[in-house]
């Protein structure tokens, strides 16, 4: 199929983006996380209009995480995008199944498809493989800029827009939500929910050999809900909080750990796991999988990548999709993309030429069998919940289990056990040391923490970039190749049609998969982090229960403060020139250490400790 | 090209509705004719549970505010009339300048027209005897008034979302190539009823080709 045999085609890039723009104007409506902040209307600076915003010069704003990768995720433009609003609602039912999973004090929830979206390339059966000219390109796209507007416009006319308009109110709790689920196919509703729906149909646009189409089915009214908001939750107390490794370093996760807090990825503490389809193919989902991360986490422990554990830590709500624990190589960090210079041709895709060639994304992903194709894991879910309720996961103990990023991060809770003359260098140590060991990990924990310390999303990642002082790997890493990208591409806008070249996003997705590759396999080696960082902590305990390597000095005496605390013999020894032998005597321990720890863990140390005794001792 | 028209169906509004009706419509209508890279506006309309989408253009937003002052001014002095309000998109075809003027031909290629039927006595009415009113049965004309406008709510989103959308959609052969850049890419313009006073239509349509919209005119 041209289609799909050429991505190079304008067409088909015309037909993918059609359909990622089609779902962010979906979403951007329906979900209150995933909605860009800035519909004022203003393009003014030009520097904030995006690659991404130029695609049928409709400017939304920042695509979100997760929908890029849901780029990744469709990787076959034939396959219909059936898009899915689900109004999670109270519902008062004697029905066993519930009361069981009901907590005290609350109705079970119910979920309710509200609308149902589908996006769709048509096209026949039997297709004789083409180019397509470019004025007929230049009609397809021209016509599917109209229909966007008019999926844009038909989003805030019907009911659905409501509801999103109130939970988009940050002053109230709902009793209520709205989740959303993606996926290539999806069960036909019963004959009672096809009569309490009403569907419309845009009219297609000619996009030969085939066309785009968009419809909707979705309930007219949206009273039969007791749908209202709610006093605000108090905060909760989650009283079987598992920690992290920082927090706990000798702790080592297995899968009797079933201790994920159940409340953190809940809607207000209902679920119906019962009712949850848990697999499902070319599917992705917000919420809906709740039951995913109770089994998700039985699994922890040993071969899974590391950042399998990272909705651990109370961090989101929604439950991450059921197959969560497949390698992130189709996942982009978003980035702070340069401002682009306004296009010369007044509708024009934003393609762009590029001098690197890059690997198709159809052909790559199409070597995944249909039926049982691996589902793209998306290991940071941003989506489909409110993050207020995430605050009461993230009251200052649970900060504390987030690794150190940056000299500025402290983790008192290690420190606290030590003399206090010893924890400043225990705590630098242990930034250029366990920092470095911690990267694989940390850089997912300090960009969730990013995520939960910002409401607005913008620039995360540029967050995470320069608060880490250990070296990066994977997302920071890419992010600012990708940035670096986009800035070379934008600087090469040329007529679309004209060139037959690779697009921006489609390189920088696919620069990423190839580097996903190597980012799997630095994803694998955090697994054997983990019992480093158990090795870590075993270091520690010894270094706080190391003899002095002077009897009058303390391991601090290269902290500014503890000279500023004014003890003469310390701030005297600074100037006694140390021995040889002392040196050697010091290198000799350290060797014991590091048999010992290998002993132990049976890994390898990192040699820094070898090269680095000066650390301690200023 | 041929012209495509389209009518919106007639909708009875009262005279402090007029702003917010053709609010929706107009900004509704440009929307999807300005085909040029924009942000997209949600507006809250401030009398219906009816969120409409303005192009962004700050140019565009001016215009149309001037154009719904002037159709309220000509409401105004000619009350209880259906009127009419005609939102064209055209071609600008430069004909050769001959020696007595620079010939700017229009070639109208989609053309909207707005019914409205404004009912304005029952308000002048009630503002004139508004205490008595108020005295003898305040609910009632409470109750009436929200069933109305409850009325004219779904017949605009009816419009709006039947009829707008779904002319823009089902009619996309006419258009003719985007001349402009950013924002409202076709030179358009609003014509107000001139039924009774010819030479106020002709002063808007003097007033337009003289002071074109900037990126009228490529």
């Amino acid at each position: 199929m041209a289609l799909q045999n050429n991505p190079q085609s304008e067409s088909g890039r015309i037909i993918s983006q059609f359909l990622l723009k089609s779902l962010h104007i979906v979403l951007d409506s329906r979900i209150p996380s995933l909605r860009t902040h800035d519909h004022s209307g203003d393009l003014t600076p030009v520097s904030r209009v995006r690659k991404s915003d130029k695609w049928f010069n409709l400017a939304l704003g920042e695509r979100r995480a997760a929908l890029e990768n849901l780029n990744f995720w469709h990787r076959n433009v034939m396959d219909p995008m059936i898009i899915d609003l689900i109004l999670v609602h109270e519902e008062s039912t004697s029905s066993a199944v519930d009361a069981l999973y009901a907590t005290s004090g609350m109705d079970a929830s119910a979920e309710t498809v509200i609308e149902r979206w589908i996006v769709q390339y048509e096209s026949p059966r039997t297709m004789v493989p083409h180019l397509l000219e470019n004025p007929a390109s230049y009609r397809t796209y021209k016509k599917s800029i109209i229909l966007l507007r008019s999926l844009y416009s038909t989003l805030r006319l019907l009911p659905a827009y409501r509801i999103f308009r109130q939970l988009c109110l940050s002053n109230q709790a709902h009793n209520f939500d709205l989740i959303y689920k993606v996926s290539s196919f999806s069960e036909p509703f019963s004959r009672a929910e096809e009569d309490a729906m009403k569907h419309y149909s845009f009219a297609p646009v000619e996009a030969p050999p085939g066309r785009l189409c968009i419809s909707v089915t979705y309930r007219p009214t949206l009273s039969d809900f007791n749908l209202e908001p709610s006093a605000l939750l108090p905060p909760q107390i989650i009283t079987d909080y598992v920690g992290s490794p920082a927090t706990d370093p000798l702790k080592v996760f297995s899968g009797t750990d079933k201790g994920v807090p159940s409340t953190s990825f809940t809607l207000r503490g209902t679920r119906s796991p019962s009712s949850i389809p848990f697999q499902r193919p070319h599917s992705w989902t917000s919420g809906i999988h709740r039951a995913a991360p109770f089994t998700q986490n039985h699994h922890l422990g040993g071969s899974p990548p590391a950042y399998r554990t990272s909705p651990l830590p109370s961090d989101y709500s929604t439950s991450p999709p059921d197959f969560y624990g497949h390698k992130i190589h189709g996942y982009r960090p978003p980035t702070h993309k340069k401002g682009n210079s306004v296009d010369e041709d007044p509708l024009s895709p934003p393609f762009s030429s590029s001098p690197t060639p890059s690997p198709p994304t159809y052909n790559l992903l199409q070597n995944h069998p249909r039926s049982g194709s691996a589902p793209v894991s998306i290991p940071l879910p941003m989506m489909g919940r409110n993050h207020r309720h995430l605050t009461p996961n993230f009251s200052d103990p649970n900060r504390h289990s987030l690794p150190p990023m940056s000299p500025r991060s402290t983790r008192p809770d290690l420190s606290s056990q030590e003399s206090p003359s010893g924890s400043r260098s225990f705590r630098k140590t242990d930034m250029l040391k366990a920092g470095e060991l911690y990267s694989g990990l940390t850089n997912l924990y300090s960009g969730q923490k990013v995520f939960k310390d910002s409401k607005d999303d913008s620039g995360r990642f540029s967050g995470l970039v320069s608060s880490s002082g250990s070296p990066k790997i994977g997302f920071s890493r890419s992010s600012s190749r990708l940035s670096f990208q986009d800035d070379l591409d934008d600087c090469d806008f040329s007529y679309p049609f004209a060139v037959d070249d690779v697009d921006t996003s489609d390189t920088q997705n696919r620069s990423l998969e190839g580097k996903g590759t190597s980012e799997s396999n630095s994803q694998v080696l955090p697994s054997s982090r983990k019992s480093q960082d158990a090795a870590v902590g075993v270091l520690v305990h010894m270094l706080r229960t190391a003899p002095p390597l002077r009897q009058d000095h303390s391991y601090s005496f290269h902290s500014p403060k503890s000279e500023i605390e004014g003890e003469a013999s310390a701030s005297s020894g600074f100037f006694v020139p140390r021995r040889t032998a002392d040196a050697l005597a010091e290198l000799r321990s350290y060797r014991e250490m590091k048999n010992l720890l290998l002993s132990q863990s049976g890994t390898r140390l990192v040699n820094k400790e070898e090269s680095k005794p000066a650390a301690f001792v200023g | 090209m041929n012209c495509e028209v389209c009518h919106l169906k007639e909708l009875d509004v009262e005279h402090f509705e007029i702003r917010e009706v053709l609010r929706c419509i107009l900004h509704t209508i440009v929307f999807h004719r300005a085909l040029g890279l924009i942000r997209p506006k949600d507006i809250d309309s401030e009398l219906f549970d009816i969120t409409y989408v303005q192009c962004g253009d700050a140019e565009v937003e001016k215009k149309i505010e001037e154009k719904i002052d002037q159709f309220i001014g000509w409401v105004e002095k000619h009350p209880n009339k259906k009127s009419q309000i005609c939102l064209s998109f055209y071609e600008v075809k430069n004909k050769q300048a001959t020696w007595f003027s620079n010939k700017i031909e229009r070639l109208y290629w989609e053309q909207w027209y707005i019914n409205l039927n404004v009912a304005q006595h029952p308000k002048a009415h009630s503002s004139k005897s508004h205490h008595s009113k108020m005295v003898v049965d305040p609910g009632e004309s409470t109750l009436e008034r929200g069933v109305r406008r409850a009325t004219l709510e779904a017949a605009l989103r009816e419009v709006l979302l039947f009829q707008i959308i779904k002319f823009v959609n089902e009619k996309r052969d006419h258009i003719p190539p985007v001349p402009n850049h950013e924002g409202v890419s076709f030179p358009y313009e609003i014509a107000l009823p001139s039924s009774s006073d010819s030479s106020f239509g002709m002063d808007m349509f003097k007033r337009m080709l003289q002071t074109g919209h900037p990126t009228m005119l490529s």
